[in-house]
């Protein structure tokens, strides 16, 4: 079996945590890039230093490096690279120095690793899912989105905490847009398989499906001047793992649509089932009226941001 | 650490043992009154240790008083069920058995929750919660945990998806008339009918109903244990851990379903203290049905064995 490799771009909270998620799966070499080269490279090392404690010493290499050479030939990249949004900062101006981030991972990865699986974190994530698709001319399944397993292991996690129950019965289903436009299913939420509908009231129901939606806003208001990372990361490892080891893991992620659900040429959040193909299948659901209209609404949040987006830059 | 005792180390008592090491979350005794080999088993389990990375502690003995202060004993001696042995046949040869060990248990480690998973289950747990004269929540069989995980294989293959995230229940005895819920039966939250199509689930339950003695079939001299051994261990960490988790047990109902004064396989939160909840569900008219034929079935064995008939 040949080594696998995975190479995340972006070294910051979630970049690196992400990283220390893969590693202790132990399923693949790992290359951190980030323009900040020697704190990237500092990483590396620190993580390479809990290796005997953890686990992973000699059996997986991690390298730190501002060097995108480095990445060549992985079999998955992550892009995490991008700004927050820093109070003050107009959401366009974040949206398009982001895009320029991507834009230029994108084209990093089209020169050293062409037949990655892309998966995209950077905020606003629909949006960057496109740029990176855009930009890397890959095979339409080939990028995709994290989104859709954050928002549902945040719902998974409220909705266990309600009930007192245990993490590993509940499963969730949170499709739309990652932002407040997402569209949580209750129907689909279970626990053990039974719809949590049948477990709780309404209300409880309506509180978490609103503390889901605020869900990264309610850690950022905590921690005042960060946003959420742990999460984020776990989701990512999640997905990499889905595609390392191809588990052909049915998880929602954004993947770009073609129809499906009635949406065109878009990435938005949709069950998918995730291998090493990448986004493998796109499931496509029943939905009920009011679920097709927010899955809507949020399709066309994502829409406008992408033709602002058009306005600033030409596709490529 | 918590202590856990299994009682039997055949090929159920000492596969639980494997899986709970594995696990790590608890100190594992083996009791057999066959000489020596619970703690030859115990052994071979310890040596493995190192490689498998695992260092609780698994020790074999013959002596049952050692079981004593036990925070959860699993009853796993007994014999098997044979090809075409029913219920009542099966209840004869292992109740004496099932009986003895429960007064041990009672003497020896009378607030253990105890997980029964020898033959016939239902019978067999409500003679044991009987017998210990304790709260019904203290004890449970393993039968719906073990057609469960059986599903959710089977629902994994033939969509070509990841188990981890499909699941189903299933309530009534732990037997071939048990009712699998088709709509708890789902992948990430996305019923296994909607993926699948109706006819093709209906096989995947049949498959599961029947995958006991297809196992039986195939292996000959011998019949299933790893998926209730993972079953068991997957009760004996909800219940170390305290996780809570919403798992299909044999359990005494009193009222639940309709039932009372029979343990019967139903979905219960299992915990620190044994099963803290059951949830009743709204059942379709069908499996309303066949929920009550089967419960119907099990009280006239119960009965039965009751009135000496069997």
């Amino acid at each position: 079996m040949s080594k696998n490799k995975v190479s995340i771009i972006g070294a910051g909270n979630v970049g690196a945590t992400a990283t220390y998620y893969i590693a202790e799966k132990v399923i693949a070499d790992l290359v951190m890039v980030d323009i900040a080269g020697g704190m990237t490279q500092a990483k590396a090392v620190d993580f390479l230093h809990a290796g005997p404690l953890r686990g992973y010493d000699v059996s997986i290499s991690i390298v730190g490096t501002s060097d995108f050479a480095q990445i060549a030939d992985s079999n998955v990249v992550v892009i995490t690279a991008g700004l927050p949004r820093k109070p003050g900062m107009d959401r366009m101006d974040l949206l398009k120095v982001n895009a320029g981030i991507v834009k230029q991972a994108a084209r990093a990865i089209v020169e050293h690793a062409p037949n990655a699986i892309v998966i995209v974190v950077s905020n606003p994530l629909d949006i960057m899912c496109h740029v990176a698709l855009r930009s890397t001319g890959f095979d339409l399944r080939h990028v995709v989105g994290m989104a859709g397993i954050l928002d549902s292991t945040r719902f998974r996690y409220f909705v266990a905490e309600q009930l007192g129950c245990a993490l590993s019965s509940v499963h969730a289903m949170v499709l739309g847009g990652h932002g407040d436009q997402m569209v949580p299913l209750p129907r689909l939420t279970t626990v053990s398989g039974v719809p949590i509908t049948e477990l709780m009231d309404a209300a409880t129901i309506a509180r978490l499906v609103d503390r889901t939606r605020k869900g990264g806003a309610e850690i950022v208001s905590l921690l005042k001047t960060g946003s959420a990372y742990y999460a984020p990361a776990a989701s990512v490892a999640d997905m990499v793992e889905a595609v390392i080891t191809d588990r052909k893991h049915l998880a929602p992620c954004a993947a770009y649509l073609r129809g499906e659900y009635g949406i065109d040429d878009l990435f938005i959040g949709v069950p998918t089932i995730l291998g090493k193909n990448g986004v493998e299948r796109i499931i496509e659901l029943e939905l009920l009226e009011d679920e097709r209209t927010l899955l809507r609404a949020s399709a066309d949040a994502v829409r406008k941001g992408v033709e602002e987006l058009n306005t600033f830059f030409k596709p490529t | 650490m918590k202590r856990i005792s299994i009682i039997g180390s055949g090929n159920v008592g000492t596969n639980t043992a494997f899986f709970i090491a594995e696990t790590r979350t608890a100190d594992v005794l083996l009791v057999d009154i066959k000489d020596g080999i619970a703690a030859g088993k115990a052994l071979d389990l310890m040596e493995a240790g190192p490689v498998r990375g695992y260092a609780t502690s698994i020790r074999g003995t013959v002596k049952i008083d050692d079981i004593a202060g036990s925070d959860v004993v699993i009853i796993a001696a007994g014999v098997t069920r044979k090809p075409g042995q029913q219920r009542e046949d099966v209840y004869r040869e292992n109740a004496p058995i099932v009986r003895a060990i429960a007064q041990d248990i009672r003497r020896l480690a009378p607030g253990a929750v105890v997980i029964n998973v020898v033959e016939p289950i239902d019978l067999l747990t409500l003679l044991v919660q009987e017998t210990l004269g304790v709260d019904r929540s203290k004890v449970m069989g393993v039968g719906g945990l073990l057609s469960s995980t059986r599903i959710r294989f089977l629902v994994s293959k033939a969509l070509g998806v990841s188990p981890r995230e499909v699941t189903g229940l299933i309530i009534g005895p732990h037997h071939p008339s048990m009712v699998f819920l088709k709509d708890t039966i789902r992948v990430s939250g996305i019923p296994a009918e909607a993926l699948l199509g109706e006819a093709r689930l209906r096989e995947l339950i049949e498959e599961a109903r029947n995958a006991g003695d297809a196992i039986l079939k195939l292996a000959q001299r011998s019949s299933s244990f790893y998926a209730s051994c993972a079953a068991t261990a997957a009760l004996v960490e909800a219940i170390v851990c305290n996780t809570k988790a919403l798992l299909p047990v044999s359990v005494r109902c009193e009222g639940e379903y309709g039932i009372k004064g029979l343990a019967i396989g139903v979905p219960a939160y299992i915990g620190e203290s044994g099963v803290t909840g059951i949830v009743e569900l709204k059942l379709s008219t069908a499996d309303r049905k066949a929920f009550d034929e089967a419960a119907a079935a099990l009280r006239t064995a119960h009965d039965n064995i009751n009135a000496g008939v069997a």
